[in-house]
């Protein structure tokens, strides 16, 4: 999807407000919606489809409105399109049925708990398949012109670019089909753009881009 | 269960767009009344989860890992070779670096991590994002103008310096491993943690030492 949060190499942004606050939240309720997207998951869900749904929020919301605001309003779409809270509810500003249907309230958990889920997150995303890589590494490749109509990890600026293969990542699932709902793994490998293949003002710059692709995206150049 | 009907998430965002509050406070709290009335949510783990993430996950932690790995060169190998293994060693393994891998500076190399796509980042290791990373001058302008963005953090790269962008656009989290500052060869591994900024494991500070500045 060629959406607003395709944002590499745009221009018009503007200057970076460096800030040397190191504080992880500025509101309390930045750090709410960091809790609830922590601890509350529909079933079903990948973090394709969530970040799909966070880049189908509007434009002028998506870049008018702070980061974690954002994350809220992804988590009320995923929740209300997975049927688990209404839109009616949403107006009402509370649950309109007791019968919930999710089984038992979840319990409280303490810091070290949290600590221990955090450590226990670590999820891993490869896997063994059968499939040969059809690439190797010191290999020229060129990058498919379009991107996928839904959730792609293809970015608009390194379409139809030519890169070298740098490093074979492993099998990763594939971002275009978790985000509806299939998971298949596929080769993923880190490719080196040089910035004077990808920037029209780069012509005699020796900079690199490294981005990690999924073999779908790539064909031999 | 989600259907993964886009349509249907348009059509939900613009509802939200003109039915929730204007105030993000108050968007949250809405969201966090209706789960919590459902039971999907447990208000005192958010109270952890805040308190995991505002005392003990943070950039200390990626302080410790590039500590470490200037004073052991062993463990700089299996860093370089598989970092989710080589903090896991440290307790650090965890949300978004199980794919860790960690890029070193070097005189001739200046590394520097991006998403453009969304705004992903190595969460158990640096903790939470700082605000500039997730906003779009950011991520709009580390791929196409690094050495500009470096300027405005008051980095100035030589020419001769290979600048290196890497964009987080698959599961994969990157660190970059600073060169350890002249000067401190006496320093032990604790006040080397002291010295290891944030951005320079961002990549948005590179000359680390008594005239860095500081914790930015």
């Amino acid at each position: 999807m060629d959406g607003i949060h395709d944002l590499g190499g745009k221009q018009g942004y503007g200057p970076i407000e460096v800030d040397d606050d190191e504080s992880p939240f500025h509101h309390d309720w930045e750090g709410r919606e960091w809790g609830i997207a922590q601890c509350a998951r529909t079933p079903g869900i990948t973090i394709d489809w969530w970040r799909h749904c966070r880049e189908l929020i509007k434009p002028e919301d998506y870049l008018g409105r702070p980061y974690f605001d954002s994350w809220a309003q992804t988590d009320f779409s995923t929740y209300i399109e997975a049927g688990w809270i209404t839109l009616d509810e949403i107006d009402a500003g509370k649950a309109l049925t007791e019968d919930t249907n999710f089984g038992n309230p979840v319990t409280a958990m303490t810091l070290q708990q949290v600590l221990q889920e955090d450590h226990d997150h670590a999820v891993r995303f490869d896997a063994e398949i059968d499939v040969p890589v059809a690439f190797s590494v010191g290999q020229l490749v060129i990058t498919a012109r379009h991107g996928n109509k839904g959730h792609t990890r293809l970015p608009q600026y390194a379409r139809g670019r030519r890169g070298t293969i740098n490093a074979y990542n492993g099998a990763h699932v594939f971002p275009d089909l978790s985000a509806e709902g299939t998971e298949i793994h596929q080769h993923c490998y880190s490719v080196c753009f040089a910035a004077a293949e990808l920037w029209p003002e780069s012509e005699a710059s020796h900079d690199k881009v490294y981005l990690d692709l999924w073999e779908s995206y790539l064909a031999q150049a | 269960m989600p259907e993964f009907d886009a349509g249907k998430v348009a059509e939900i965002h613009q509802h939200l767009h003109s039915h929730l509050p204007s105030e993000s406070a108050l968007r949250v709290k809405a969201l966090e009344t209706l789960l919590v009335d459902k039971g999907l949510v447990n208000p005192q783990t958010i109270d952890a989860w805040i308190e995991a993430y505002t005392d003990e996950i943070g950039p200390k932690r990626g302080a410790r890992v590039v500590a470490k790995a200037w004073c052991d060169a062993e463990y700089k190998n299996r860093l370089l070779q598989d970092a989710s293994a080589a903090i896991d060693e440290l307790g650090f393994l965890g949300k978004a670096t199980a794919h860790l891998k960690v890029v070193e500076n070097t005189d001739q190399v200046h590394n520097l991590v991006v998403c453009t796509l969304c705004s992903c980042y190595p969460f158990s290791i640096l903790g939470i994002a700082p605000a500039w990373y997730k906003a779009a001058a950011y991520r709009s302008r580390a791929v196409r103008d690094p050495r500009g963005v470096l300027a405005e953090f008051g980095v100035a790269i030589d020419e001769d310096v290979e600048v290196r962008v890497w964009d987080s656009t698959a599961e994969l989290r990157y660190l970059v491993l600073p060169q350890r500052p002249p000067g401190s060869e006496e320093m032990n591994e604790e006040q080397l943690v002291e010295l290891v900024s944030r951005n320079s494991m961002i990549g948005t500070d590179r000359k680390l030492g008594a005239d860095s500045k500081g914790k930015g």
